[in-house]
C-alpha cells in the first residue's frame, strides 16, 4: 500500500462520522443496544429475585392442589390416585405443567415454570409501557413490576393467577395496541387473550367489564360491531377447552358442584382485607406515583389511563364485592398500577416548572431520588418477604408452608403405603397428600356439603374411624392451630383419646424477639390405634 | 498308684471329651439366638372354629368349594335329600358340636358326607354346616390372602375341640387326656416356650383381657370352663404359673403395643385375641379387626422388616370341609382350618398348597432359631418356609384396605382430551397473535404527545 492510498483511506475514515446516515445508524444502534441492554437487565433483576430460594420451603396448599392435578393429568404414580383431575379452575397452567411433569414430578420444576411465565409477564409490561407512553416507561414500569413484592410473591408460586396475570397483561397490549392502531387484528388477538385469560383463571374473565367499560366509555375509539363479535367468537373459542374436556374427559359433574360451591361458600376474610393486605404489598410509593400522575398529568389524560385505570377498577370492586377474598386475586392491577407510577415518574417532572430556572439539573437529581428510593423500597420488601418465614404461623397465598415438604417427605418414608392421615384442615392435608403420598383428610371439613370444597372428603365421625383402623396417624400443625383453636384441640383429644404417640416432630427455626433462634415444632405426627 | 493316676487321666479325659460328644447334637441347637432367615420376630394369632371352606371356599384358585358338591341330610337315606354349600348372609349362627365324636361322624372314614347328619343327629341345625362366608363377610381376611400368603391345605391338628389342638400348638402333643385340661395341669410336657427359654430366645404369649387370676387351678371352683384357660395351654402348667421367669412373660395384649412402639417385640409371640374371637356365635368381623389393628401396629413399627405373622384357627368348629384330612396317627388330623401369612418376605398372593398343621408353626420355630424338635409330630411337620421369598429386600409396608367392596368405577379423565383441547387452544392462540404481530402497523392515533422517543428527550 502506497501513501497515497493511506491518505485516501484516512480520508474516508474521517469522513465516516460525518456520513448523516452513518451517524443515525450509530446513534441509534447505541439507542436499541442501551435498550437491550437495560431491558435485559431488569429481566435478569426479576428473575434472579424469583428464583432465589425458589425451593427452600416446599409447596403451600394451593401449589400442592395444582401441581396434584397436574400429575393427576401426567398419571404420575400415587398422585394421580389421590389428586382429582377436575376442580375449580380450568386447566391451562395444569396442562403446562402436567407437559413437564411426563418427565417426573418435581415441586421446582413447577416454580421455575411459574417463574418463567412471571418473566415473561414482566416483558409484556415493558412493552405495553413503551407503546403507552413510550421506552423509558416501559423500562421503568418492567422495573416496578420486577421487583414489586405483590407480583414476585404470587408469582414465584405454582398458582394459577401468575399465568392469569401473563394473559391478562397480553390482553391489555393486544388492546392498547387496537386502540393506537385501529387494526382490528389486534382487537380479535385481544379476544384470544381474553380467553387464555379465563383457561388459566376462570375469574380473569371479570376482566371483560373493563373492556366493555373502556370501549363504552372512549368516544374516540371506534369499534365496529362485526369486530367485536369475532374477537368475542375468538374468545369463546378459547375457553372451549374447558367446557369439551369437562365434558368429554368426564368432570362436568365436579365443575358443576365447583361452581354451586364458590357461589355459596361463606366469605373467609373480612372486608377490609384487601386494604390492610394488598398495598403494602404493591407498595404505598408506587400507587401515590400512580394516583399523583393521574391529577397531576390531567391536561395529558388520553383512552390510556382510561384503558389503565378500568384494567384496575373493575377486577378491585369484583373482590371487593365478592365474599371470597384471597390474597392473590388482586394481582391483575399489578401491572397498569406499576404502569401509571412509572408514568408519573417519566413524565411528570419532564413538564415544564415555571418556578423552577434550573429545570433540567432538579428534575434528573428527583428522578433519580423518588426512582431510587421506589425500587430500593420495593426490591427490599420483596427480599424480605422471599425469605423463610419464621414466625411458624402463615397466611395463604404468600409462599411456601415451612416444614411442609419435610413432613411430607418423612411421611412417604416411615408410614405404611394406604395409611390414612387425619390433620386439623384441609390445607395441611393437600401438602401431606402431595409430598407424602399418602391420603390425608382434614377434621375442619364440613359435613355439609354446600360449606365444604367438593374435593374434600369430610370426616362425619372421627372416634369410628379411629376404631374402625380407618385413621391411623393424626397431623397436628401449628398454621392449622393458628387458624382454628377448636380442631386443633379437636385433634389433640383425638390422639389422647387414641393412644397417639409422637413419631415425628417438624420443626423451624425461628427467631424470637431477642434475635435468639429456636426450633419450634411446627407439625407433630401421631400414630394412633384403637 | 499308677493305675490311681491312669484312672484318673481317663476320668479326666472323659469328662472332658464326654460332654463334647454328648453336645455334638445339642450344640447345633445352641449356637446362640439368632434366627436362620431374617425373620427375626414371629408372631401367631390363633383364632377359633372355622374351616377353610368355610372361609375361603370360594376363593378363586384354591381348593375351594366344587359345584357338584351336595352333603345328604341324612346317612340313613343318602338319596333323600342333600344340602349344598351356600352363603351365610345374614343368618344366625350357632356353636356346632365339634367334638371328636362328631368328627367321626363328619368323617366318615374319608367319604366326608357326614356333616349335616352328625349335627341332626344332635337336634342342631345340620344345614348351618354348609353355610359359608366370602370376601363381603370377611374382606379383610380375602385382602390379606390377596396381598400375601393363604395356606389351602393346612389341618387342625387334632380331630377335636380346642384344647388339643392348642396342646398341639405349644407343645407337639396332645396333652394327657384328649381335649380336657387334667385336675393336675398338663405337668411337665415340655413346650416351645421351655426351649425358647433355655435358650434365651425372648418370647411372650399375648392375652387380650387377660385376667392373672384365671388358670387351671381356679377350675374347681368354677362351673364353666372360661376361655382363657381353654385357650392358653400355659395357664394349665404349674411351672408357668409359680415360675416368675416364665409367669412374667404371659401378659395382657396392651404390651404388644408397648413392645411394638419400644422395639422390644419378642423373637416369638403368641397370641389369643380374647373378646374378638371368631368363635361362634361371634362375628369373624370381630377377629377381624382386631387382626387388622395387630397387623396395622406391626407394620408402622421397625419390627416389620423382620416379622412374620400367622393367623390360624385352632379346629373347624363344625362346620363343612371337602377335604378329607390324612390320619397321621390316632389323634389327627382334623380337619382343614384358614391360615394366612403375613411378612414382608411373603409371596405376593400365593396359594401355598404344603401339607401343614399347627406343629408346622412350631417346625418353623424351631428352624429358624435352632431348637430340636418337641415331639414325633413336630419333628415330621412340613415347615411353609416355601410361603416366603428371602432372595429380595423386605416389602414395605402396605395397609391392607378392610373392605372388599368394588371401588365404584372410577371416570378416569380421558386425558387426550385435555391434552387436544388446551393443546389445541394454545396453537390457535399462537397462530393468531402471530398473525396479529405480522401485520402492518398503521398508527392511527396519537393522541398522546409526545409518543415514544420524543418524551425521554427533555
Amino acid at each position: 500500500m502506497n501513501l497515497r492510498n493511506l491518505s485516501i483511506l484516512r480520508e474516508r475514515l474521517t469522513q465516516l462520522p460525518k456520513n448523516p446516515t452513518l451517524v443515525r445508524w450509530w446513534n441509534r444502534d447505541r439507542e436499541t443496544t442501551a435498550r437491550i441492554v437495560s431491558v435485559t437487565l431488569v429481566m435478569c433483576l426479576a428473575a434472579g429475585i424469583r428464583v432465589w430460594g425458589l425451593n427452600q420451603i416446599g409447596f403451600n396448599t394451593d401449589e400442592a392442589v395444582y401441581s396434584g392435578q397436574a400429575a393427576a393429568i401426567a398419571q404420575a404414580p400415587v398422585l394421580s390416585d389421590i389428586f382429582p383431575v377436575f376442580r375449580a379452575h380450568p386447566l391451562l397452567f395444569q396442562f403446562l405443567l402436567a407437559l413437564l411433569f411426563n418427565f417426573g414430578v418435581s415441586d421446582l420444576a413447577a416454580r421455575l415454570l411459574a417463574v418463567a411465565i412471571s418473566v415473561a409477564t414482566v416483558f409484556i409490561v415493558y412493552r405495553l409501557g413503551s407503546l403507552l407512553y413510550g421506552e423509558y416507561t416501559g423500562i421503568l414500569a418492567a422495573l416496578i413490576l420486577a421487583v414489586m413484592p405483590y407480583h414476585v410473591v404470587v408469582s414465584r408460586q405454582v398458582l394459577l393467577d401468575g399465568p392469569m396475570v401473563l394473559c391478562s397483561t397480553l390482553t391489555l397490549y393486544l388492546l392498547a395496541r387496537y386502540a393506537l392502531t385501529g387494526n382490528p387484528i389486534w382487537l380479535h388477538a385481544a379476544g384470544i387473550g381474553m380467553g387464555l385469560t379465563f383457561l388459566a383463571k376462570e375469574t380473569g374473565i371479570i376482566l371483560i367489564g373493563a373492556v366493555y367499560s373502556f370501549f363504552a366509555l372512549s368516544r374516540d375509539i371506534f369499534v365496529r360491531i362485526q369486530d367485536l363479535i369475532i374477537s368475542f367468537v375468538l374468545m369463546v373459542l378459547m375457553i372451549l377447552p374447558f367446557p369439551i374436556s369437562l365434558w368429554l374427559a368426564g368432570g362436568s359433574k365436579v365443575g358443576q358442584q365447583y361452581l354451586i360451591w364458590q357461589l355459596f361458600r361463606r366469605p373467609n376474610h373480612t372486608w377490609d382485607f384487601y386494604l390492610t393486605t394488598v398495598p403494602g404489598q404493591i407498595g404505598i410509593l408506587v400507587i401515590l406515583l400512580a394516583i399523583a400522575g393521574l391529577l397531576l398529568l390531567w391536561s395529558e389524560r388520553t383512552w390510556r389511563e382510561r384503558l389503565l385505570l378500568w384494567w384496575i377498577a373493575v377486577p378491585v370492586v369484583f373482590f371487593q364485592i365478592w365474599p371470597t377474598k384471597g390474597y392473590q386475586y388482586l394481582l391483575a392491577i399489578a401491572p397498569p398500577i406499576a404502569i401509571l407510577a412509572s408514568r408519573t415518574l417519566i413524565r411528570w417532572l419532564w413538564v415544564e416548572n415555571p418556578f423552577s430556572r434550573s429545570k433540567q439539573l432538579s428534575t434528573t437529581w428527583i428522578r433519580a431520588l423518588v426512582g431510587g428510593i421506589l425500587i430500593i423500597t420495593l426490591l427490599s420488601s420483596s427480599w424480605q418477604t422471599i425469605q423463610p418465614a419464621t414466625t411458624g404461623t402463615f397466611i395463604a397465598g404468600t409462599g411456601g408452608v415451612p416444614g411442609g415438604r419435610e413432613a411430607g417427605e418423612w411421611i412417604q418414608q416411615n408410614i405404611p403405603g394406604q395409611a390414612t392421615l387425619l390433620t386439623i384442615g384441609p390445607s395441611m392435608a393437600n401438602i401431606l397428600q402431595f409430598y407424602g403420598h399418602r391420603k390425608a383428610l382434614g377434621l375442619s371439613v364440613s359435613p355439609n356439603p354446600l360449606h365444604r370444597n367438593p374435593a374434600y372428603e369430610s370426616v362425619n365421625n372421627p372416634d369410628s374411624d379411629i376404631r374402625s383402623n380407618n385413621i391411623q396417624y393424626l397431623v397436628w400443625d401449628s398454621y392449622s392451630a393458628g387458624r382454628s383453636s377448636f380442631f386443633s384441640d379437636r385433634l389433640l383429644q383425638l390422639a389422647a383419646r387414641f393412644n397417639g404417640r409422637v413419631v415425628h416432630t417438624q420443626t423451624v427455626t425461628v427467631t424470637l424477639e431477642d434475635g435468639t433462634k429456636v426450633e419450634k415444632p411446627v407439625i407433630i405426627v401421631y400414630m394412633v390405634h384403637p | 498308684m499308677k493305675h490311681i493316676k491312669l484312672i484318673a487321666s481317663l476320668l479326666i479325659f472323659f469328662s472332658i471329651v464326654t460332654p463334647l460328644f454328648g453336645a455334638t447334637d445339642v450344640s447345633a441347637f445352641q449356637s446362640g439366638t439368632t434366627p436362620k432367615t431374617p425373620i427375626e420376630h414371629f408372631i401367631v394369632v390363633m383364632q377359633q372354629n372355622h374351616t377353610f371352606d368355610n372361609y375361603f371356599g370360594t376363593y378363586p384358585g384354591a381348593n375351594g368349594i366344587s359345584k357338584d358338591i351336595c352333603v345328604p341330610v341324612s346317612l340313613s337315606n343318602e338319596k333323600a335329600s342333600c344340602v349344598a354349600p351356600y352363603k351365610i348372609t345374614n343368618e344366625p349362627i350357632s356353636d356346632l358340636s365339634h367334638s371328636d365324636v362328631i368328627f367321626a361322624k363328619q368323617f366318615q372314614n374319608g367319604k366326608m358326607n357326614g356333616f349335616v347328619d352328625a349335627l341332626n343327629s344332635l337336634n342342631q341345625n345340620g344345614t348351618l354346616t354348609m353355610g359359608y362366608y366370602d370376601d363381603q363377610d370377611i374382606p379383610y381376611y380375602w385382602n390379606l390372602a390377596d396381598e400375601y400368603v393363604l395356606f389351602d391345605n393346612y389341618f387342625s391338628s387334632a380331630h377335636t375341640g380346642s384344647i388339643t389342638n392348642r396342646m398341639f400348638w405349644v407343645s407337639g402333643r396332645a396333652g394327657r387326656e384328649f381335649n380336657r385340661i387334667p385336675e393336675g395341669g398338663f405337668g411337665d410336657i415340655p413346650t416351645i416356650f421351655d426351649k425358647l427359654q433355655e435358650r434365651g430366645i425372648s418370647w411372650k404369649f399375648y392375652i387380650r383381657n387377660y385376667d392373672p387370676s384365671l388358670n387351671f387351678r381356679k377350675l374347681k371352683e368354677l362351673d364353666y370352663l372360661p376361655p382363657q384357660i381353654q385357650w392358653v395351654p400355659l395357664l394349665s402348667f404349674d411351672r408357668f404359673l409359680d415360675d416368675p421367669e416364665l409367669s412374667s412373660r404371659i401378659v395382657d395384649f396392651s404390651e404388644y403395643y408397648k413392645d411394638l412402639e419400644n422395639g422390644t417385640l419378642p423373637a416369638v409371640s403368641y397370641v389369643l385375641l380374647l373378646g374378638a374371637t371368631e368363635h361362634p356365635i361371634s362375628d369373624p368381623g370381630l377377629g377381624e379387626k382386631a387382626t387388622q389393628t395387630m397387623l396395622q401396629a406391626l407394620m408402622q413399627s421397625d419390627s416389620w422388616k423382620s416379622s412374620a405373622f400367622l393367623l390360624t384357627y385352632d379346629d373347624w368348629g363344625g362346620w363343612y370341609d371337602h377335604v378329607p384330612p390324612p390320619q397321621v396317627d390316632d389323634r389327627g388330623y382334623g380337619f382343614r382350618v384358614p391360615s394366612l401369612l403375613i411378612s414382608p418376605y411373603a409371596r405376593k398372593g400365593q396359594i401355598d398348597h404344603t401339607l401343614l398343621d399347627h406343629t408346622s408353626i412350631l417346625k418353623f420355630i424351631e428352624e429358624n432359631w435352632n431348637i430340636p424338635p418337641l415331639a414325633e409330630r413336630d419333628a415330621k411337620a412340613n415347615n411353609f418356609t416355601s410361603a416366603f421369598d428371602f432372595s429380595g429386600s423386605p416389602r414395605p409396608p402396605v395397609f391392607i384396605a378392610a373392605t372388599r367392596e368394588v371401588p365404584a368405577p372410577r371416570v378416569e379423565p380421558r386425558r387426550i382430551v385435555i391434552y387436544a383441547a388446551y393443546g389445541a387452544a394454545m396453537l390457535f392462540a399462537f397462530l393468531i397473535l402471530v398473525r396479529a404481530m405480522t401485520a402492518k402497523e398503521n398508527i392511527q392515533r396519537s393522541s398522546y404527545e409526545p409518543t415514544l422517543h420524543e418524551e425521554i428527550k427533555p
